[in-house]
Parts: structure tokens; C-alpha cells; sequence
């Protein structure tokens, strides 16, 4: 049991942190929601009506959204796009998709890899591509969840002022829409790409997203 | 609670978190009694059934305008009786629209759904970026 902690720490910390916050939003937005609610002389809900309303969807999906594009957009720029001195980066010369021996397929596929990485066509191309099509899905599954829910928590707020709800097509043209979606654009493409600028002249030692301390500025693609 | 109920609450509430909640048809079909119920009540000139489907707050408004208890004051509201043509719920609110052109709004309260607004028509403009210019709003 200890060894399973220590050898998976990392996956068990965000998920519980992940389940802690989220269950902190659904109690803080549950409240948020009501003391609304009272002020236009609404009923409150439950906690069980809130977490299942577009209101909380509509936060949550927007969020998600935002992170897996973040990462998609990542895991796919960093194929192509180098940046000297990051850690992050892979070395000049590198970019592209690799060689089939760097990338241990076909026949320099080896007795421990897996499966699709031995056999060719299009089972091998999905393999190769697996962790971006999977990022890249659920970031689209989220933003449409995004819209959705999101019409609906609009609409309530238009029929509240008394005007009139917009179908899903005009929502998605609208302001609202686009104000939720690129409010978290740019927050994940700043954080992204200063981490990988940043992380050419500052270090954290041990850590795999930085260079070890003592490495020169201009060497790229090393890890500490 | 058995597999089947727990998948069934499962698969509710992933829709629910979609669609906006489970049992919206309900809530539907409920917005278009009580629009109709206060229609049919004012053209009957039976005050006290309309003043039941009003909120406190539009019943507040009524009484403040024209200065009479709600059920005398609620017969001058001028919203035309028509069937329902379509109803739209967004959480704890909806607006009902009437084939004759008018609409009305609700809102869920303590009490279950209440009229916030009647008698409402849509402003010259896209009705979306306008409020509807109502006979009657809290």
C-alpha cells in the first residue's frame, strides 16, 4: 500500500485535490446561487438540484474546457515549436514527429512496448497520436457541454430581466459565450507560455519541469 | 439501491447536467396552467384565484399602482386570454408565450411557480437585447 502511494503520488494528489475543490465549489456555489436566488425572490434549490443545474455545469465546463485545450494545444505545439533554453522544449534540430527508431515503433518496436506501437498503419497512427486525440475529445465533449449548460444559465438570467432566451446557435455567437470561453483562454495560454519562457532563467531543483540548477541558460530540452 | 436505479439516477443526472435539470417537462406543463389559470381567472373576474398565481412581488407592484387590495385590482390587468403556444424553463425560470402574440414570465418561488410579469410584448428591436414591455411586473 505505501509503495502504491509512493510510486503514484502524483496521480492521487491531483485527484484528490481535484475532488476536494469541486466539492468546495459545489457547497460555496450552492450558496452563491441561493443568496441570488432570495435576491429576486426566487425559492432556493437543494444541493442535489444545484450540482445538477446548467448554473454549475456552466462553471465547471468552462473551466475544463479551457484546461484541456491548454494541454492539446501543448502536447501538439511542442511536437513543432522549439524555445532555446527551455527545459520544456525539445533541442534544436528535433522538431517533427521523430524517427520510427526514436519513437520505438515498427520493427524497433521492443517485447515491452505496446501493442499498436509494433503493428503499422492505421492502429500504429492512433497509438502515435493517442494522447493528444484523447486531450483534444474532451476538450471538445467540455466546450459543447459549455454551451449548453451555458445557454440555459443565460437564459434564466434573460427571462429574469425580462427578456428573451436565445437558441443554442445564437448563444454560441454571442458575448456571453465568448466572454466565458476566452476569459479562460488567455489565463491558460499566459500561464503555458510563461512557464515555458520562464523556466529558461529560473529553476526548482528536482523538479522535472526545470532544468537542473546548475544547467547554463542556453541549454534546451534537459530536465532536472 | 439497486444497480439499475443507481444507473438510472446516474445517467439523469449527466443529462440533467446538459439539459438542465430532470423533469423539465413538469416544469413545463406547469408554467402553462398557471399562465392560463390567472387568464382564465381575470377574464372571470375572479380576483383572488389570479392573485394566487401572482409572486408577492408582482402582487406588491399591483396593489402599489393602483392602490387596491390585489383581488379588486388584478381585473385591470390587461393581458389577453389565449392558448399557450410555447413554454421555455431555464432553471427556476420561464416565460410562456400565448399564440395571441403576448408573453409571460415566472419565476419558482417558495410557493411553486408564480407570475413575476403578464400582458408582455416585445419591444421594437431584437427581443433578445430588449425587456418585453409588460402590463404588469414586479
Amino acid at each position: 500500500m505505501r509503495r502504491f502511494l509512493y510510486e503514484n503520488g502524483l496521480g492521487l494528489f491531483f485527484g484528490a485535490i481535484f475532488l476536494a475543490t469541486v466539492i468546495g465549489q459545489a457547497f460555496v456555489g450552492h450558496a452563491d446561487f441561493n443568496h441570488l436566488q432570495a435576491a429576486d425572490q426566487n425559492a432556493p434549490v437543494s444541493l442535489g438540484r444545484y450540482v445538477t443545474s446548467s448554473d454549475f455545469a456552466a462553471d465547471v465546463l468552462e473551466n475544463w474546457q479551457s484546461e484541456y485545450l491548454q494541454f492539446s494545444l501543448y502536447i501538439f505545439g511542442t511536437v513543432w515549436l522549439l524555445q532555446r533554453g527551455s527545459p520544456e522544449s525539445k533541442k534544436p534540430g528535433e522538431a517533427g514527429p521523430g524517427s520510427d527508431e526514436d519513437q520505438q515503433l515498427g520493427p524497433h518496436a521492443h517485447e515491452r512496448s505496446p501493442a499498436w506501437a509494433g503493428v503499422g498503419g492505421f492502429r500504429q497512427w492512433t497509438y502515435s497520436n493517442s494522447l493528444i486525440i484523447v486531450m483534444t475529445s474532451i476538450w471538445i465533449a467540455s466546450w459543447t457541454g459549455q454551451a449548453i449548460a451555458g445557454r440555459v444559465a443565460y437564459n434564466a438570467e434573460q427571462i429574469d430581466n425580462r427578456e428573451a432566451p436565445l437558441n443554442l446557435l445564437s448563444y454560441v455567437g454571442s458575448s456571453d459565450f465568448w466572454d466565458r470561453t476566452l476569459q479562460n483562454w488567455q489565463s491558460e495560454f499566459l500561464a503555458v507560455g510563461s512557464m515555458a519562457v520562464l523556466a529558461i532563467y529560473l529553476r526548482q531543483r528536482g523538479s522535472p519541469e526545470s532544468k537542473p540548477v546548475g544547467a547554463a541558460h542556453d541549454v534546451t530540452g534537459e530536465e532536472g | 439501491m439497486s444497480p439499475r436505479r443507481l444507473s438510472a439516477l446516474l445517467a439523469c443526472a449527466l443529462i440533467a447536467l446538459a439539459l438542465g435539470g430532470c423533469g423539465r417537462g413538469a416544469d413545463e406543463r406547469t408554467v402553462g396552467s398557471v399562465t392560463e389559470r390567472f387568464l382564465q381567472a381575470v377574464e372571470a373576474k375572479d380576483g383572488a384565484v389570479a392573485c394566487a398565481q401572482l409572486t408577492s412581488a408582482a402582487v406588491q407592484q399591483l396593489e402599489s399602482e393602483e392602490s387596491k387590495p390585489c383581488p379588486q385590482a388584478v381585473t385591470s390587468v390587461q393581458a389577453s386570454p389565449g392558448p399557450v403556444r410555447r413554454t421555455a424553463v431555464y432553471i427556476t425560470s420561464a416565460k410562456v408565450d400565448l399564440t395571441n402574440g403576448e408573453s409571460a414570465f415566472l419565476n419558482r418561488t417558495s410557493a411553486g411557480w408564480k407570475l413575476s410579469a403578464v400582458g408582455c410584448k416585445p419591444q421594437a428591436g431584437k427581443p433578445a437585447d430588449q425587456p418585453y414591455d409588460c402590463d404588469l411586473e414586479a
